[in-house]
């Protein structure tokens, strides 16, 4: 699965920057089309939901999606399926 | 439509997203919560209706595939508890705001709480009229600065969940818009539970409330309510011990859970 912020929603608000417990979103720098600046993601295979939600057909953790007030933050699929080497911070 | 992930997203109309709220406005998050609860609960659109009054808050409604009823300013509940009386087979999911609910609507909030009737209603509490810029409310807290407060609020607030409690629902908790998993489970219990249901979620207004108090930014506010939350039973032990109680802080938690007799439940 791969994370993504939908551009046409994100207001910019940064809450995700905030509960995210790897960091993966950071606070962006430039302002798109729309001028809102979108966070950017850090190196977001990283995230537990990626990697798992196809293993245990939930959604892990979540709290980005949850927290996002504009309903920009979702999974799609990766097609074709690209294993990633991941090293996880403790 | 339960069960499958993040299948809580489909219960927004796409068509109408994004939607009208400020930037970092914590409606939006509430609505996710509510959302995530109904569906955990294996509920269809076709078997739930959410009704709202006026208000920022109460737009949520407009935003959701079900049939609703957005009413007029301070009625969200006499009309849902027309609905759930006619046709108690559905489940009648309220949203409001603190003004809407204990200014305008406060006689209707309480008489439905002693009723008991068995409605769930999510509160967003922003502290203030957020849709017309910014006047204080009965929630607004103490020395807090709103347009018609500018000096600084010298009346004391509503605990809208104490309130509830008082009033006789069934099931009351209060989180924030910080606390997305507690907030969840908070509205399911409240879904599930036969009678009155106040969900009271704290939210930030960075263009109404956080502008004037110095909390502009929406993160600066949502860093406040996840440093001054305290929760309900380290707050009643200090209440117990006769620790003085710091009033900028505030209990989270479940306020009650019980099952005093309830009007509209499905036989
Ligand atoms: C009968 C009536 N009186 C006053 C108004 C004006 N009015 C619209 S929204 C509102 C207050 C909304 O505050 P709240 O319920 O806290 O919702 P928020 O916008 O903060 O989410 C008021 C007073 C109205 N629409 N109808
Ligand atoms: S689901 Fe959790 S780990 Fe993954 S990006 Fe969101 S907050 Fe971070
Ligand atoms: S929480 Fe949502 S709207 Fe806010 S910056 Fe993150 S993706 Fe954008
Ligand atoms: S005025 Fe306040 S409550 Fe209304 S949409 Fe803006 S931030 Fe949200």
């Amino acid at each position: 699965m791969k994370l993504i912020i939908d551009e046409t929603r994100c207001k910019g608000c940064n809450l995700c920057t905030l509960v995210c417990p790897y960091s993966i979103f950071q606070e962006g720098t430039t302002p798109n089309r729309r001028g809102v600046v979108v966070p950017v993601l850090d190196r977001p295979e990283r995230c537990t939901n990626c990697r798992l939600q196809k293993l245990y057909g939930r959604v892990l953790c979540g709290v980005c999606q949850m927290i996002c007030p504009d309903q920009a933050i979702r999974w799609v699929d990766e097609k074709p399926y690209e294993p990633q080497k991941v090293v996880i911070e403790y | 439509m339960s069960g499958n992930p993040g299948s809580f997203q489909d219960w927004f109309r796409q068509d109408r997203l994004p939607h009208i709220y400020c930037t970092g406005c914590g409606n939006g998050t509430v609505i996710n919560c509510t959302l995530k609860a109904v569906d955990s609960m294996g509920w269809t659109p076709e078997d739930t209706v959410f009704i709202s009054g006026i208000g920022c808050s109460s737009r949520a409604p407009g935003y959701i595939v079900t049939d609703s009823l957005h009413t007029t300013h301070g009625r969200a509940i006499p009309f849902a508890t027309g609905v759930k009386l006619s046709r108690p087979d559905l489940h009648v999911v309220v949203f409001t705001g603190d003004g809407d609910l204990a200014a305008i609507g406060g006689n209707h909030f309480i008489h439905a709480c002693r009723r008991n009737i068995d409605l769930t209603v999510v509160c967003m509490n922003n502290y203030i009229y957020g849709m017309t810029g910014g006047q204080g409310s009965p929630c607004t807290p103490l020395g807090s600065v709103s347009t018609t407060t500018p000096y600084g609020c010298s009346e004391p607030p509503f605990d809208l969940s104490e309130l509830a409690v008082a009033a006789g629902a069934n099931h009351v908790a209060r989180w924030t818009s910080y606390h997305v998993r507690e907030l969840t489970r908070a509205v399911q219990d409240g879904l599930e539970t036969p009678g009155f249901s106040l969900i009271e979620a704290v939210v930030q207004c960075p263009t109404g409330y956080g502008r004037k108090n110095k909390l502009r930014e929406a993160q600066a506010m949502v860093d406040w309510m996840r440093d001054h939350a305290v929760l309900i039973k380290k707050w009643r032990r200090m209440e117990e011990e006769g620790t003085p109680l710091p009033p900028d802080r505030f209990p989270v938690g479940e306020f009650v859970r019980r099952s005093r007799p309830a009007m509209g439940v499905p036989k």
